[in-house]
């Protein structure tokens, strides 16, 4: 039971992470070069909490993983920088890269259990990483570890360390994978769908656990998600992406209060809303995600874009600065929509 | 279109009834078995435990709950794809357990499911016409060749898919078309209800409007009942009419859609709406987040008395772990007769007579339900597309 009215501390400019003009390739020998991730730059800083939003295939998770050194080791190309505290993560080696995994950076899955190593009580498994990486004792760290599991919402941790990640319902495990994420007391947690595979009730309970993360301990925290709605509670910048690129990035309330680019509008209008009115048909986007052209060729979007001219099929559009002067509203849109010029959405 | 009419101008079997399906107490339980040699019957999973509802003719009626209520069972039983322990089903006013061989087939036709993916469990090598004919001729909807083809053009339109399809293969097709056919081939028989499990839940955030949408428009079209199944409250709201939610194998509340979430009465509803995020900063700012402690019981292992009493902020010493609470009509001002629920307390927590408190999270044991203490992943939709990526330090 508890009441959540929650305004982020966000303190500008001091950023952690700094990610720029990312770009990652997948292909290889007869394979056709496939740019999953084209050109993605932001930030986050400390006790702040980022969205990366888009649908399936827009290249979220392709993102993380190379800012974590995740990415299969072949058959793909990373440009760009991403600077952790001066140094370039993706001008680290295999060895520097986990070592910095371990101690500053951490990531939680969709799948938990993946992530888990079934054949380890998830209380040595939690134990494991603080001997590691704080260098504690095996009775200590169990210790630590049975707190860990508390912190998170593990019912009755003294029994629970000792149990498989099987034994454990998915909110359990979802708990235990960030109780594992916690234990190198990260500065940086990366949140890849971390709730969409539970259910409601469950995932109120992690991203209330996350929340406490971000305002307690003053982490940094990229979620990633497909629901606005989570964006919504959570985000203090969102950034919307589409075919690998972000179209459009805002704070949470100017975003939600003004989406301005075709396609972040286009979805605010097509999803149903639990306080929202009853009446009347949904506006559906046309087409579906796989419909996109490639960016060279425009803009992506314009297969299903209702604001699309001719030039949106010849010019790709740049992410530039809203054109009614709004600071950090950017979008990539060479007709977006503007306050009063429309009736579609609300 | 000789002999397919729509069921509109089917004339009711009286005048006055127009409930089209009428569960009472229908209950679904799974035998648990173990033992190597002698599979021994240790337990029984209760998926589906006292289930009644009315679905009136042309309405549409949304389940919710959450995973492993027993939504989907419910709705097998229904179609009696799944053969209900106890209980009865009664469609159109036939009692459904009374059908056999071929009467239970011919009334078959008349039900139909949606699936979360409706092609994921089909013939891959069967083009679309092949797929749709298929169920035509097993109800004798194909003698006249003609008449076939122009119904096959006919439900194509309805959904909005190009002539061209026909010949192509399900897997050349993205989710939402496919969920497009899965509606033609539940329509090409001409039923009168639509069971439709998760029908957008596979579904890209911005195709899941189209099939909400062509959803309503094809029951306005052919005048068809449904049965909605969906975890998604707000889906649900959208599209039904009357809206029940399940928790652990029955109903705890059952409302118009609008009554439903202007006000919620039973605890586990108000828990899960206010858990529902909304796309909206400004309102998940002010809202009031009830979190729920712990896990949704084992089906297998139900509480006794009110099944929502170990995680109930409002539980209540006298009698919530021992009496089950039936659904029921409340004595509250401005909600209506047909919005019931089953909670002993619904008026005084409703009038902040009772007020809520902190619960201590009771361990619940996933495996309960399960035959073996095996490692096995629940059904988490959509897989990691890296499985083999491990957190730090693993
Ligand atoms: N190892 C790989 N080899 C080739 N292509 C890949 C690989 N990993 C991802 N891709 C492709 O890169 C694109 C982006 O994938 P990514 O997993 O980042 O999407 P996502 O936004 O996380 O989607 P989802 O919401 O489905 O998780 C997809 O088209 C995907 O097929
Ligand atoms: N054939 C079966 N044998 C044994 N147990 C079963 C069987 N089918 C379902 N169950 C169990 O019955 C319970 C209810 O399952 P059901 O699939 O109806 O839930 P659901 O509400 O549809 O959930 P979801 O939202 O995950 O689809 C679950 O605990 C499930 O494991
Ligand atoms: S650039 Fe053109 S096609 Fe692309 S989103 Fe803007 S208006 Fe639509
Ligand atoms: S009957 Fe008791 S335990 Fe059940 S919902 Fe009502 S108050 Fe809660
Ligand atoms: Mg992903
Ligand atoms: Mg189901």
């Amino acid at each position: 039971m508890s009441a959540a009215a929650y305004e982020p501390e966000v303190r500008a400019g001091d950023s952690l992470l700094s990610v720029r003009d990312l770009v990652v390739e997948f292909g290889g020998k007869g394979r056709p070069t496939f740019r999953a991730v084209d050109g993605v730059s932001f930030d986050v800083g400390p006790g702040q909490t980022i969205g990366l939003v888009g649908e399936s295939g827009c290249g979220k998770s392709v993102t993380s993983l190379a800012i974590m050194g995740l990415l299969p080791a072949r058959g793909n190309k990373v440009a760009g920088s991403a600077t952790f505290d001066g140094t370039d993560l993706l001008t680290l080696d295999q060895r520097e890269m986990s070592d910095r995994r371990g101690r500053d950076i951490a990531m939680i899955f969709q799948d938990p259990l993946s992530s888990l190593n079934p054949v380890v009580p998830i209380g040595v498994q939690v134990a494991e990483v603080m001997q590691r990486h704080q260098g504690l004792k095996k009775a200590q760290a169990m210790q630590e570890s049975r707190l860990l599991l508390d912190r998170v919402g593990i019912p009755d941790p003294a029994r629970r360390l000792k149990e498989y990640p099987h034994q454990l319902s998915g909110g359990m495990r979802q708990r235990a994978l960030i109780a594992m994420a916690l234990a190198c007391k990260p500065r940086l947690l990366i949140a890849d769908e971390p709730t969409t595979a539970l259910d409601v009730t469950i995932q109120a309970q992690i991203l209330e656990v996350l929340r406490e993360l971000v305002v307690d301990s003053g982490t940094a925290l990229i979620m990633i998600t497909h629901d606005l709605g989570v964006v919504a509670g959570l985000c203090d910048e969102v950034n919307v992406m589409y075919a690998g690129r972000i179209v459009e990035s805002a704070s949470r309330h100017e975003i939600f209060a003004r989406p301005e680019h075709p396609y972040t509008h286009g979805l605010l209008g097509s999803i149903p809303r639990l306080d929202g009115t009853r009446a009347g048909a949904l506006h559906a986007i046309p087409g579906s995600v796989a419909d996109n052209i490639p960016w060279t060729g425009g803009c992506a979007f314009a297969p299903r874009c209702t604001n699309a001219t001719a030039i949106c099929r010849e010019q790709s559009p740049a992410l530039e600065a809203d054109p009614t002067g709004i600071p950090d509203h950017l979008l990539r849109c060479h007709h977006p929509i503007l306050p009063g010029t429309d009736s579609t959405h609300e | 279109m000789s002999e397919q009419t729509s069921i509109l101008d089917k004339k009711r079997p009286d005048g006055s009834a127009d409930i089209l399906l009428d569960a009472q107490d229908v209950k679904v339980h799974f035998p648990i078995k173990r033992g190597v040699i002698f599979d021994r019957t240790v337990g029984y999973v209760y998926a589906v435990d006292g289930m009644t509802l009315q679905i009136n003719r042309g309405e549409t009626y949304g389940l919710v709950g959450e995973s492993g209520c027993g939504k989907s069972t419910f709705g097998r039983a229904l179609l009696r794809l799944e053969e209900p322990t106890a209980g009865t089903v009664a469609f159109d006013g036939t009692d459904l357990s009374s059908l056999k061989g071929e009467t239970l087939r011919k009334q078959r036709r008349n039900m139909q499911m949606v699936f979360q993916d409706p092609l994921s469990s089909l013939d891959p090598r069967q083009t679309v016409e092949a797929l749709l004919l298929e169920g035509m001729r097993a109800h004798g909807l194909t003698k006249d060749k003609t008449a076939a083809h122009a119904r096959l053009r006919e439900l194509l339109s309805a959904v909005g898919l190009p002539e061209a399809a026909l010949k192509k293969y399900p897997h050349e097709f993205s989710g939402g078309q496919r969920q497009r056919i899965g509606i033609a081939r539940a329509l090409s028989v001409d039923p009168q209800l639509i069971v439709a499990d998760e029908p957008v839940s596979a579904l890209d955030v911005s195709v899941q409007a189209q099939v909400i949408n062509l959803l309503e428009d094809v029951q306005e079209q052919f005048g068809l009942t449904y049965l909605v199944i969906a975890h998604d409250l707000a889906v649900v709201r959208h599209i039904s009419d009357r809206v029940g939610v399940m928790y652990l194998g029955a109903l705890v509340e059952e409302a118009d859609a609008d009554d439903l979430y202007a006000m919620p009465l039973h605890p586990y509803t108000r828990a899960l709406m206010s858990a529902v995020p909304i796309p909206d900063p400004q309102v998940e700012d002010r809202r009031e987040r009830i979190i729920l402690a712990g896990d949704l019981p084992s089906p297998a292992a139900p509480p006794n008395g009110c099944r929502f009493h170990t995680r109930c902020p409002w539980r209540q010493e006298t009698k919530c772990d021992t009496e089950r609470p039936q659904l029921r009509e409340v004595r509250i001002e401005g909600v209506p007769a047909t919005h019931r629920v089953a909670c002993h307390f619904a008026e005084e927590i409703q009038s902040g007579a009772l007020q809520p408190h902190s619960v201590t999270p009771t361990i619940v044991d996933p495996d309960a339900d399960r035959p073996r203490p095996d490692i096995v992943e629940d059904g988490a939709p959509g897989a990691d597309p890296f499985p083999d990526a491990r957190p730090p330090g693993v």
